[in-house]
């Protein structure tokens, strides 16, 4: 049977240990083993841990609030643009410039976009979310003197730390994962928080949190401007490891790719999405080793079998897995 | 000072006028019970006051507050709590977590983005208590889809009152309880809500009986009639209403 | 003067292949509560499909009528065998949907290749007719002809039948509907079909106006969105008033600012959306 997550108020030692032995383990595997990784499976890794932010965001706005959004990539793409313009076409080369412009730009469409979209509930959310995602890729194809048109922007450097060093795939890699880390803890603790948990309690039943004292509209606009925000943080990674940004990058290709990522890893669980687009990556990478032209076939055919069958996700399934393995150690009271 | 007053309040939907200048109040730690056939409006009353529905005309006042046409969250805010006749909890969150969000709802913190739910010792202190008073404590970690009617039903009043609200509106709260349910549960209400005006739709005069001060008794929008329990239940029109007296006060939880 | 009155015909002829499309989408999301996402892929996949009968079959409307069945038994085992399992789980519908755009789109990449394919009109209906000192295509007219005869034959079937008063009532309330001994599976499959049908056609009698390539779906569907909004969801006048509306902004805005052309689309349809989401014509909601 599924149980809400325990309250454990006081937990020795040794349990937190098993509790986070697999983070830990994982995070391990994850710092030690870059510099001997192969470009190929380095750059597949940033992707993952990049689209896994990505994915979390999109999290907060649909696994937790119920906001079914197909314009989530216009926060990521128009964060990636503003890299790709600030280091292409002004030369700005700054990690500490250039990521919180980036960030800045997508938090402020979210806000703009979160007032119109929010007008409406229900399908028609969905419709504003997948038009205004459109519109802005409309621009990006438009507004060629600084887009680049459907040519994009090409040629974007790795950004540069103001450190002694110059950025290799390597350090990019640790760049990406550091963030990474951070994120995640945020929006763990988010997740965790009154606001996290009234998320969910909208989700549910806005009309009841309304009787609660909850100015549900408020909570909604924030959720949309924190997925927002951390959209934008990815989009600001994605730029450089993709080296262009092209117009798709805004537009419901990529919407819907982050939603089936956050579909197939299952919402219910936090590391869902983070799964979700470690399985997706992984398979794209593998099916493009053998048939690159097959490739949206197979993710439709995954997608398609992950909706029908695999209702919760993959995430839930983990879970439960570990959850086993954690209890026949037995020291955790069930 | 009453606890909520209401003058002419009317409610119209399109060409239908529901409610017809309602008048009424209730007084601070009062128990007022509004009885009536099934679209009388009592329900509409309801909403209305807790802000679902608007006033077509009127005013709604809540410990001397106008607040005709404030947001529903805000009038939370002013001491107004309400439950629902159809069960409306959050069902794919925990038992303790539906306490814990019906505790926030009214503090500061609900915005905290950083601090876990579980930090704050002295709401879940408060949550404890509440969960044991009615007996689910135990249950805390449990998926409120997964309990009981009755369990729930308990949960639905735990959580209105759970912010400690001045004035309870409650919607037929026996609503599918079995008959040998209903003392224990009015029980419950009485010691939870200690203090608390209440104001609350029924259909079972037992409930009435046991829990009312006063009765007010809507029939197609308009009141037509007041007292103690007593004075309504000699009351002629009210029997006329209820088809015959001895059908009348034997009616039992039709919703 | 004349240059105008073309744009308008244009406008109005590419719109009825935008109503055929529209009335399908406007159905199934009416009866059903889906966003079926894949609907443009469908329109698209009767396009192809259409051509390679048409190397077959020499009548241009058997292919047309032919193509559709296909994709209208395509489009009801997409429903019985996978959109029926998530009975009214709405989020979950569409994205079952989305899942068929990848699938259908890269199957018909495979399949016919990712050249242009473009299709010609029936010999008779080749020709031209004078419109001042422009000529427009004969077929054209005849597109339109058809669009109004599909709308008066989904009006009277909304209208005046049995089984469309059985879908309107599914539309306003389905638990009443159910209630009342309907088959509501049975509708679902029924307009699921006829949805699929519409679409498929369009595909193939669109042919000789809209140039084919695997990628036509999304937009194609994005297209359909916007005239359901517009128009108004669930009346086929709607979907009428809605396709012909875009068709002639489509169209004239094509001719007059041709880079802003599908911008001011997206800003009418955004604004429809907050002032009036229940659409020119539709069900006030």
């Amino acid at each position: 049977m599924v149980k809400a997550n325990p309250k454990i108020f006081r937990q020795a030692w040794q349990e937190k240990l098993v509790a986070y032995a697999p983070y830990i383990l994982l995070s391990l595997i994850l710092i030690i083993w870059p510099p001997f990784m192969s470009p190929y499976v380095k750059s597949m890794m940033i992707q993952i841990l990049i689209f896994g932010i990505f994915a979390l965001s999109l999290n907060i706005i649909f696994g937790y609030t119920g906001l079914f959004s197909l314009g989530h990539a216009a926060f990521f793409g128009v964060s990636g643009y503003t890299t790709a313009i600030l280091m292409t076409s002004y030369g700005i080369e700054s990690f500490w410039l250039v990521a919180p412009a980036g960030i800045i730009m997508a938090t402020l469409l979210a806000a703009i976009y979160g007032i119109i979209a929010l007008r409406v509930s229900g399908i028609y959310f969905l419709f504003v979310t997948l038009a205004l995602g459109e519109l802005l890729y409309g621009v990006a194809l438009r507004w060629r003197t600084v887009t680049g048109g459907s040519n994009g922007m090409p040629g974007i450097p790795y950004p540069t730390l103001g450190l002694p060093f110059t950025m290799t795939a390597t350090y990019f890699y640790y760049l990406v994962f550091a963030l990474f880390i951070i994120c995640a803890f945020l929006i763990y603790r988010l997740i965790k928080s009154p606001f996290g948990y009234a998320l969910q309690g909208i989700r549910e039943d806005e009309h009841r949190m309304k009787h609660l004292g909850y100015n549900t509209w408020l909570y909604k606009y924030l959720a949309f401007i924190v997925g927002g925000f951390f959209a934008g943080v990815a989009g600001v990674l994605f730029a450089p490891s993709s080296s262009i940004m092209v117009p798709a990058h805004l537009g419901a290709l990529t919407s819907t790719l982050v939603m089936l990522m956050v579909i197939i890893g299952g919402t219910k669980t936090f590391f869902g999405p983070v799964i979700g687009a470690a399985i997706v990556l992984f398979l794209q990478y593998y099916v493009s080793l053998y048939s690159p032209e097959r490739w949206p076939l197979i993710l439709g055919a995954v997608f398609v079998l992950s909706v029908t069958f695999l209702r919760q996700g993959v995430g839930v399934y983990v879970l439960r897995l570990w959850n086993r393995v954690r209890y026949s150690y037995g020291s955790i009271k069930d | 000072m009453e606890a909520l007053k209401i003058e002419g309040l009317s409610k119209n939907f399109g060409g239908l006028q529901v409610l017809k200048e309602v008048s009424l109040s209730v007084e601070a730690g009062e128990y007022v019970a509004i009885i009536g056939p099934n679209g009388a409006g009592k329900t509409t009353l309801l909403n209305v006051i807790t802000g679902e529905l608007s006033a077509t005309t009127g005013r709604i006042y809540i410990f001397g507050q106008e607040i005709t046409t404030t947001p529903t969250h805000r009038r939370a805010h002013i001491g107004l709590a309400r439950s629902f006749q159809i069960t409306r909890l959050l069902p794919s969150l925990g038992v303790l977590d539906n306490i814990l969000l019906s505790l926030h709802g009214m503090r500061p913190s609900r915005f905290q983005m950083f601090r876990p739910i579980t930090a704050y010792n002295e709401t879940l202190a408060q949550a404890q208590r509440l969960l044991e008073l009615i007996d689910l404590w135990e249950k805390r970690d449990e998926l409120v889809q997964t309990m009981s009617y009755g369990e729930q039903r308990k949960m639905e009043i735990a959580i209105s009152l759970a912010a400690e609200p001045k004035l309870l509106l409650l919607d037929e709260p026996s609503a599918g309880l079995a008959v040998g349910e209903i003392p224990a549960f009015t029980n419950m209400i009485k010691s939870l809500a200690k203090g608390t005006a209440v104001f609350f739709s029924a259909h079972d005069m037992d409930v009435v009986f046991d829990l009312a001060h006063r009765v007010v008794v809507l029939y197609y929008g308009q009141i037509i009639a007041q007292g103690t329990p007593k004075e309504i239940q000699a009351n002629p029109t009210v029997k006329e209403i209820y088809l015959g007296s001895e059908e009348g006060t034997a009616d039992a939880g039709v919703s | 003067m004349d240059v105008w009155l073309l744009h308008v015909l244009n406008g109005i002829s590419y719109g009825m292949i935008l109503f055929l499309i529209a009335s399908g989408l406007s159905l199934i999301l009416g009866v059903m509560g889906i966003l079926n996402l894949a609907h443009g892929a469908l329109y698209m996949l009767g396009a192809y499909i259409g051509l390679t009968l048409a190397s077959h079959v020499r009548n241009f409307w058997v292919v047309a009528l032919l193509g559709g069945i296909v994709i209208a038994l395509f489009g009801l085992v997409l429903e019985r065998v996978f959109l029926s399992r998530l009975y009214r789980q709405m989020n979950e519908q569409a994205l079952l949907t989305l899942g068929f755009v990848y699938i259908i789109g890269n199957v018909v990449l495979w399949v016919w290749g990712g050249w242009l394919k473009v299709g010609s009109a029936p010999s008779y209906l080749a020709t031209s007719i004078a419109i001042g000192e422009f000529s427009f295509p004969l077929y054209r007219f005849a597109l339109i002809f058809i669009g109004l005869l599909v709308a008066a034959a989904l009006y009277w079937f909304q209208e005046k039948t049995r089984a469309g008063a059985i879908v309107r009532a599914g539309m306003d309330d389905k638990e009443m509907t159910m209630g009342l001994g309907i088959n509501y599976g049975l509708v679902c499959s029924a307009i699921f079909f006829l949805g699929a049908f519409l679409a498929g056609c369009a595909g193939f009698i669109g042919l000789p106006v809209i140039v084919a390539n695997w990628e036509m779906g999304f937009p194609m569907l994005l297209m359909a969105m916007i005239v359901v909004v517009i128009g108004g969801m669930g009346k086929v006048q709607g979907a009428l008033l809605g396709a012909i509306i875009i068709g002639i902004i489509d169209n004239l805005g094509k001719a007059l600012f041709p880079d802003l052309a599908m911008f001011t689309i997206y800003l009418v349809f955004i604004i429809i959306l907050l002032v009036r989401p229940s659409g020119l014509l539709g069900r006030k909601l």
